[in-house]
């Protein structure tokens, strides 16, 4: 389902604060020699204040240097973090691709781990069954099926989370850094997948630091500095400005 | 400071249920899977190992120290307590380190949380239920007739399951903030396990108040109301239930704490679930 008023995602005022222990305390020993001194938290804001939106069939790029808050900002959208305060409104099925993948179980070969995560995303059996084949075949690890996940390099487990983030019934994708660990071959397909969600009008949110890729395919772009957007604009402007501030610092 | 997070998606009501009911599902097997991956006798293993445990209480406890306390069929009276403990053990065991272990999963995609326990507790379910079958031969080797009040015992085991999911929740909240929960609830099951009329007929135990606090334990109420129903108290007097020792209506006391652990469970994980991610 569309929004009607063609916005996929919505944010105002994003804030996420995560309290950092001054020293982790998860035993009660710890908490027992010292019951009487409280833990100390450093509050880390890893967000400070963030709006935005993209619009229904929009591809929205979000860089940055590390630490600045994309996987975070990420994570927010896909709801597995809860913004400390702000609004965010999302309008349409999503489908996640947080920090290399979707969650495999390195015990589990890839059969079931396709299975586990097709069907958290989305996925009846029926539709498991008619797409198990496409998954696998778009992985390239036809030999590897029932190999478990644990025996996978980093490379093969990309491309099956991916394959699998594609394959589920989605409006907007998020993408954090897919072409870090992919090879040439990959990152083509990847592409090629871009070109045909664009023609199908879905929605993309790319974290990368591949500008070449970000300039390519985003629309739009979100510049994150410290938690702070710096910059929301074309995709050309907010690169250059980016290259500029590295350049500088 | 608030925070509001809104997303409208295509899914109806009975959508959404039906998507959960197939997560739980696929999660469940997986789990069960799991437990038994890599070893040769598989999904045996279940069966063999309440049987082991069995073998060893009964020759000990049954034949050497003569703890029958004047049942009829202390066979079947232990082989009962030990399965049923089985679930319980491993119910919330399982369970207990299910959100940690999880931990790469919750941290890449949202799902409701609570699937996760619901999952490993249907798990151990299924365990049971191949358990139960055992039992099930049990009996009909010694020549029992199935009687109609039999058809309250799913009642009584679905009493234990809510019972097994309040306990398994909190202790799953809990471990996520002390990994010390592991060591702890070991010793306390173990506490348990003799604390509750698993080895020994309530009858044998010498003091009223002791004979209390084990019917108001909901565990101990539904593993003495099966005993109760499948040996129809025979010879009459040698199965005590919550009945007997907390006079009418006594089952109601432990079943309102059967549903105090599930809700309170409940409301622990509501309170948690937000910051899971962050936390496991």
């Amino acid at each position: 389902m569309r929004a009607a008023d063609g916005i996929a995602i919505e944010t105002v005022d994003l804030h996420k604060d995560f309290r950092l222990p001054h020293e982790q305390r998860t035993t009660f020993k710890e908490h027992f020699l010292h019951p009487l001194k409280r833990t100390q938290y450093d509050a880390n804001t890893a967000l400070a204040g963030v709006s935005f939106t993209v619009g229904t069939g929009e591809f929205f790029g979000v860089i940055g240097p590390n630490g600045s808050g994309k996987s975070t900002l990420l994570k927010i959208l896909a709801r597995i973090y809860q913004p400390t305060s702000g609004h965010l409104r999302v309008s349409g099925a999503l489908s996640p691709f947080i920090e290399l993948g979707v969650g495999f179980n390195p015990d589990l070969n890839a059969r079931d781990n396709v299975w586990i995560n097709g069907t958290l995303l989305g996925l009846t059996r029926k539709q498991l069954r008619q797409r198990f084949d496409d998954i696998i075949e778009f992985a390239e690890l036809e030999r590897f099926v029932d190999l478990k996940l644990k025996n996978y390099s980093s490379g093969m487990q990309l491309r099956l989370a991916y394959s699998i983030a594609i394959q589920v019934p989605f409006d907007i994708l998020l993408l954090d850094e897919v072409l870090a660990v992919g090879d040439l071959g990959f990152q083509q397909k990847c592409f090629a997948t871009f070109e045909r969600m664009r023609d199908e009008g879905k929605t993309l949110v790319f974290v990368s630091h591949d500008l070449e890729a970000v300039a390519q395919y985003c629309d739009r772009t979100l510049l994150l500095e410290n938690g702070v957007a710096r910059a929301i604009g074309p995709t050309d402007e907010v690169i250059d400005l980016y290259r500029v501030r590295e350049m500088v610092q | 400071m608030s925070a509001a997070v809104e997303q409208s998606e295509r899914r109806s009501l009975s959508n959404s249920l039906a998507h959960q009911a197939r997560v739980i599902r696929v999660l469940a097997a997986a789990e069960f899977k799991l437990k038994y991956r890599e070893s040769v006798l598989g999904y045996l293993w279940s069966l063999l190992k309440p049987l082991a445990l069995f073998s060893i209480l009964y020759v000990v406890f049954g034949h050497f120290f003569k703890l029958r306390g004047g049942l009829e069929n202390y066979p079947i009276y232990l082989l009962i307590g030990i399965v049923l403990w089985t679930f319980f053990l491993d119910a919330t065991t399982t369970t207990m380190v299910s959100l940690v272990v999880k931990g790469p999963l919750l941290r890449k995609m949202y799902f409701p949380r609570l699937i996760v326990p619901v999952s490993t507790t249907a798990a151990a379910a299924m365990t049971f239920g191949i358990n139960l079958l055992a039992v099930a031969a049990f009996i009909a080797w010694n020549r029992i007739v199935p009687q109609v009040d039999w058809l309250l015992i799913p009642l009584l085991l679905l009493e234990l399951y809510l019972f097994a999911f309040g306990v398994a929740i909190i202790l799953s909240t809990l471990y996520v903030r002390f990994r010390d929960m592991a060591p702890i609830w070991e010793v306390v099951a173990q506490v348990l396990f003799y604390a509750t009329p698993i080895i020994y007929p309530l009858t044998l135990v010498p003091y009223h108040w002791v004979r209390v606090l084990q019917m108001l334990n909901p565990f101990g109420q539904v593993v003495e109301d099966v005993r109760a129903l499948v040996l129809y108290d025979n010879p009459p007097g040698s199965i005590l239930t919550a009945t007997d020792v907390l006079g009418p209506g006594g089952r109601l006391y432990s079943i309102a704490i059967m549903l105090a652990f599930f809700v309170g469970g409940l409301l622990l994980f509501r309170h948690d679930e937000p910051s899971l991610a962050e936390r496991v």
